[in-house]
């Protein structure tokens, strides 16, 4: 006869978990409001957006945006540079790998997590009550929104670098930090340039509605047509945004093909 | 001794690169108006809001108000991730080439490109003229963007199985059907639930962020006390997004950690 393995018991995650799950996801769904029927009956007024919004006014469009959207483009430029480059120290102080101090590690750890926590737009909203409404306010928003990832993704890398390299750069009598120059640096360069493109390109997306808040950009048109539901010309801004967006993507997609 | 160098297209690449970059930042400052005298001043002006929110306003009143609208975000998304995960999950299977027909796949990829490219902010406030402001519209903006970020991952988790259960699968005579239950859902199962509590984790910031528009959500509460100058309680609006971000992220980390490496067993 065959002995057939026996499945092994779930575990208690599986046991409570689901079941928690779906209690939560009942109890998210009623919060929120969730009605069938009001939503059918909502469905109906489709109409005073649909209309509008397949009814561009590409005219406007054109005269209006080119200014705002170079302003994005700016925007994102800035703030990814920036904020790389200061997230790059930051990353060696916040890995186990090249910090030896526990403490300045754990800290350096907590920065980074902290500043991951707070939402894009909501350091946008905080910049422009702090430094005045305009594109200035978006840069900073950003810097702090590309520092966090960068530092998240480039400390990650440093953890797993291949200690080898260092040990060597030790025994040839190199101190510390000399050692993280010489061996620890090069080997996460690469890992360095293609988050950066990539971080690049998710600051392009986020400038465009920076301007909801007044932190500049694109965003600012669209939130003034917003507001008296001109979703004619809005919709022609957007489209105009995502081929943009989709160009840049492209355009950073080949040069981390190049380097790579 | 001869020291090798690095290859002349490498170098120049790296030049080039080096300039672009310094030239990109000048030309961006330069035409955002961005003056050194700004950028010294900046920290300063930093500091002022932040003294100005400090002693936090935590009166009774306060949390009252705040505690449901944080709240109110968690909810959003965590129903929108439910939305995105039930609609995703069909729809990737479609888009992944080794299971569905080339041209199926191809179109559903498209798709679902399509859905990804729009902020939750914009498709929220398309939404709001029809589903009226409130959490309701967030949760729908959530959830339909995370069908098209979910679809996508998805598919391609299902794209890097191991063929080989589904060869045994199809030589002891299953069905097409019996190889997607028993030789792809399972294989791809832990990733894909992993992939849903990210996004889970994304999709709260992105709905405490909605309420900018009116979508529902903390970020009503923030815009708002801002704009009355309302410092101190905007610092405890802010200290509690900080709290239920953290904690929602270290639940859903633990979680997934244990799902992708299993569990830990003492021999």
């Amino acid at each position: 006869m065959i002995n057939i393995p026996k499945k092994p018991a779930p575990t208690y995650l599986v046991t409570l978990g689901i079941p928690a799950a779906i209690l939560f996801t009942i109890f998210s769904f009623r919060r929120i409001g969730f009605n069938l029927q009001d939503f059918r009956e909502n469905l109906a007024n489709r109409a005073i957006v649909t209309d509008p919004l397949f009814n561009p006014k590409w005219q406007w469009a054109w005269e209006n945006t080119a200014d705002a959207l170079l302003e994005t483009v700016q925007i994102a430029i800035l703030a990814s540079i920036v904020g790389c480059a200061v997230a790059l120290p930051l990353a060696f102080y916040a890995s186990r790998a090249t910090n030896l101090n526990k403490y300045s590690y754990f800290l350096y750890k907590s920065f980074l997590n902290l500043v991951r926590t707070i939402p894009d737009l909501f350091w946008a909203m905080l910049f422009t009550v702090a430094v005045g409404i305009g594109p200035f306010a978006g840069v900073l928003a950003l810097i702090m929104f590309s520092l966090a990832i960068m530092g998240k993704l480039l400390s990650e890398t440093i953890d797993s670098i291949d200690p080898g390299p260092m040990e060597a750069a030790k025994a040839t009598g190199a101190s510390h930090n000399q050692s993280v120059f010489t061996s620890a640096l090069p080997q996460v360069l690469p890992n360095y340039t293609a988050y950066f493109l990539y971080i690049f390109e998710l600051c392009i997306r986020a400038s465009v509605i920076l301007g909801l808040v007044g932190a500049g950009g694109v965003g600012r048109i669209i939130e003034t047509q917003r507001i008296f539901l001109r979703f004619d010309r809005i919709s022609p801004i957007i489209v105009i945004i995502l081929v943009v967006v989709i160009l840049i993507e492209q355009f950073s997609v080949w040069i981390r093909r190049r380097i790579i | 001794m001869k020291i090798p160098q690095q290859p002349l297209s490498q170098r120049v690449l790296k030049y080039s690169l080096t300039t672009l970059i310094i030239i990109g930042s000048l030309w961006s400052a330069a035409g955002l108006e961005i003056t050194l005298e700004r950028i010294l001043d900046a920290p300063r002006q930093i500091g002022i809001l932040v003294g100005a929110m400090f002693p936090l306003d935590l009166s009774q009143e306060a949390f009252d108000r705040i505690i449901p609208k944080v709240f109110e975000s968690l909810f959003i998304a965590w129903a929108g991730t439910v939305i995105g995960a039930i609609f995703s999950f069909p729809v990737s299977f479609l888009a992944a080439q080794n299971v569905a027909v080339g041209i199926v796949s191809r179109t559903t990829k498209q798709i679902l490109n399509a859905i990804r490219a729009f902020p939750e902010l914009i498709l929220a406030f398309v939404f709001l003229p029809i589903t009226g402001l409130g959490p309701f519209t967030g949760t729908l903006a959530v959830g339909i963007h995370s069908i098209g970020t979910l679809g996508k991952l998805s598919s391609e988790v299902i794209e890097g199985i191991d063929e080989g259960p589904l060869e045994a699968i199809k030589s002891s005579g299953g069905s097409k059907l019996n190889e997607l239950s028993f030789g792809v859902i399972p294989q791809v199962m832990p990733t894909i639930t992993s992939y849903w509590l990210y996004r889970f984790e994304i999709n709260l910031r992105a709905s405490a962020v909605l309420g900018v528009v009116g979508a529902g959500g903390v970020g009503q509460e923030l815009i708002n006390q801002l704009r009355f100058r309302d410092f101190p309680r905007a610092g405890t609006v802010l200290i509690c997004t900080i709290i239920l971000v953290l904690t929602a992220d270290t639940i859903s980390a633990a979680i997934r950690n244990r799902i992708i490496k299993g569990k830990v067993v003492k021999s």
